[in-house]
């Protein structure tokens, strides 16, 4: 086997590897001085050439989202970082942050010098206060220590101050603009778009931000170091470095594999997850959390770049991905997945407030014994509803897997019901 | 909005004076964080900082937050009302929640809730008479590699969790203080705030490290 590239990972079996020695000792905190003598715009084209795209969910090339930000002339701009990791199956960014958060640090540093922004939020989950965002804190002490943050940093003129919010546990908030709300002290409802986030009139405080994934700029001090085009050669065409796979489910050595972009599913389990637990077959496979369309053990070889998942009518989302074995019925997996969004669902849009619902109270109906073939029917009819219809992409989060999960596993369904 | 602060006159403090004195602290550092005239934005942290306090957010710790910060009684009930950490009624002084999310499910998540069920003798939603511990199901916490996942008092993790840690923690915890709970009516039923009529509970998977059951669940509570 070729030895493994790892950009995001390379520390993380060292002994106190969230710690400013150890990330010193392995090169960090040097690519801020080189971007430093750059010019904003210099980093951001190196951006678009590396093929970075958004770890977060949606794929959006990350270079192209700054550029946004960098033509408006409305100031003062944000760069606001989305730590609120909520999708089930998805645990990379709760890792960097305990694990490395020097390295996301860094690369937060960078993104705002390329932004012009001199002051940037990193929005956490609440349940993180007191581990992964507490190191985070810590790391952004010693930052401050070192003069990594604050005034004139390096000398460069460029002053930056950089915050710790908390949530206080609410999925939506990982939708940008339901996050810019919540960052703001009101509930999480996602806003009207345009404008977008990016634009004047649609960000944080009303002014242009980029909302960014925490594994998304972990990976910048290594695209300021070694290049865009060194980075986008580590992946696939379009799609730039490695990912951080968060595996679970039936796998024998689930947690954060850290694989090029694009690595099929085959690979990802026998090569880093030492294959299905107790030598099961494998029936399905989640492939990006739980909102994704899910796979079945057929469809193992595709590759997990965003482009050829979308392609397949799925989606590479937030990198979570969870095998699940011969022995799990796939209509109680769907009633499970449906629970979670009919709680979440912010109550905003109908389709979604109702749809979710719904069709979490027909699925546990069917789950019960007390379903009809009518039923089954209905879940799918009224997923395809829901879609394309609501201000965010909840809706169309929790249809994609109602729809999927009964065209690739229709049995499971059928052999609950009556008729 | 702006004289509501001067219309009101003297809010009471809901804290004692050492409550007070890591309340203020922790609301300075809270509205530093934001631009001075954007200090209504720090009102998620200042409602966690006063929950911290008397362990859930009384009527009096609404009014006074809002108070505080010059947010209207209603935005803050929104918010407390919006999300899930804040807590409307008193909870045990060891709440525990056990992730039901799909892959702690898929690991058996739903036998460790029906064992903390049984062990503490209540059900998601409830606290025990002695006011100790309460239980509730709460989604993904991002621990899906480590799961089954539960949560202790809303913030430290509980990982690979199995009926025999569920246990020891139990035990653990009874002989521990736990977080301070302010006096208040304790309901039989907590509010569960999004709660969707459950019509059955969906039991697929087996206990923890075993095969999942494939069948129709017999039992229906």
């Amino acid at each position: 086997m070729a030895e493994r590239v790892k950009i995001l990972s390379g520390d993380w079996d060292k002994p106190e590897s969230w710690s400013l020695a150890t990330y010193k000792a392995s090169g960090g905190w040097q690519a801020l001085p080189k971007a430093l003598k750059m010019q904003p715009q210099q980093i951001v084209d190196q951006v678009v050439k590396s093929n970075l795209r958004g770890r977060g969910g949606a794929g959006f090339p990350t270079g192209m989202k700054w550029n946004f930000v960098r033509k408006e002339t409305s100031f003062p701009k944000y760069l606001v970082v989305n730590a609120d990791e909520g999708e089930p199956g998805t645990f990379k960014d709760r890792a960097i942050l305990e694990k490395s958060p020097h390295m996301f640090v860094e690369g937060l540093v960078i993104g705002c010098y390329a932004l012009d922004c001199h002051l940037t939020y990193v929005y956490c989950r609440g349940e993180f206060r007191k581990a992964a965002a507490a190191r985070l804190q810590q790391a952004i002490d010693e930052a401050y220590a070192q003069g990594y943050l604050g005034k004139n940093i390096f000398g460069s003129g460029f002053d930056l101050d950089m915050q710790v919010v908390i949530g206080a546990g609410a999925y939506i908030c990982g939708e940008e603009t339901a996050l810019l709300e919540s960052l703001e002290g009101r509930k999480g409802y996602p806003r009207l778009k345009p404008p977008f986030p990016a634009n004047a009139g649609g960000g944080l405080f009303k002014q242009p931000t980029a909302v960014n994934n925490v594994e998304t700029l972990a990976n910048l001090p290594a695209i300021v170091e070694k290049g865009g085009d060194w980075f986008a050669n580590v992946g696939v065409p379009k799609n730039g470095g490695t990912r951080l796979y968060a595996v679970s489910g039936h796998v024998n050595v689930p947690g954060v594999h850290e694989a090029p972009m694009g690595t099929t599913f085959r690979v990802l389990l026998d090569e880093y997850c030492g294959g299905m637990r107790g030598n099961k077959k494998l029936k399905a496979i989640i492939p990006g959390g739980s909102s994704s369309a899910v796979m079945t053990a057929e469809e193992v070889d595709w590759p997990s770049d965003f482009d050829t998942l979308k392609a397949k009518k799925t989606m590479a989302g937030s990198g979570g991905v969870v095998y699940l074995d011969e022995d799990t019925n796939m209509a109680f997996a769907l009633a499970n997945v449906m629970r979670f969004y009919a709680h979440e669902s912010c109550g905003q849009c109908t389709p979604c407030r109702e749809g979710t619902a719904w069709l979490s109270r027909l699925l546990d109906k069917i789950c019960a014994g007390r379903g009809e073939k009518l039923d089954v029917d209905n879940v799918h009819q009224i997923a395809r509803q829901m879609e394309m219809k609501t201000i965010c992409a909840l809706a169309d989060g929790a249809a994609m897997p109602a729809k999927s999960y009964i065209e690739k596993f229709r049995g499971d369904f059928d052999a609950l019901v009556r008729g | 909005m702006i004289a509501l602060s001067k219309q009101a006159g003297v809010m009471p403090s809901p804290f004692d004076a050492e409550q007070q004195r890591r309340f203020d602290e922790g609301f300075e550092k809270a509205v530093a964080k934001y631009p001075p005239d954007r200090r209504r934005s720090a009102l998620l942290a200042v409602l966690h900082l006063a929950q911290d306090e008397l362990g859930w957010l009384p009527e009096p710790a609404m009014a006074y937050v809002g108070f505080r910060l010059d947010v209207p009684p209603v935005r803050v009930r929104e918010v407390v009302t919006f999300y899930t950490m804040y807590r409307l009624h008193p909870v045990g002084r060891h709440h525990i929640g056990v992730c039901n999310s799909v892959s702690c499910w898929a690991m058996g998540s739903e036998s460790i809730l029906r064992h903390c069920e049984e062990r503490l003798g209540i059900r998601p939603g409830q606290v025990t008479k002695d006011g100790q511990f309460s239980l509730e199901e709460v989604a993904c916490l991002a621990s899906c590699g480590t799961a089954p996942a539960a949560l202790h008092n809303n913030f430290t993790y509980v990982e690979n969790v199995t009926p025999e840690s569920v246990d020891a923690l139990i035990a653990r915890l009874r002989t521990e203080p736990g977080q301070t709970m302010a006096p208040g009516p304790h309901p039989r039923h907590l509010e569960d705030k999004h709660a969707i009529e459950k019509q059955s509970q969906p039991q697929a998977t087996g206990t923890v490290g075993q095969a999942a059951a494939t069948t129709v669940p017999t039992d229906k509570r």
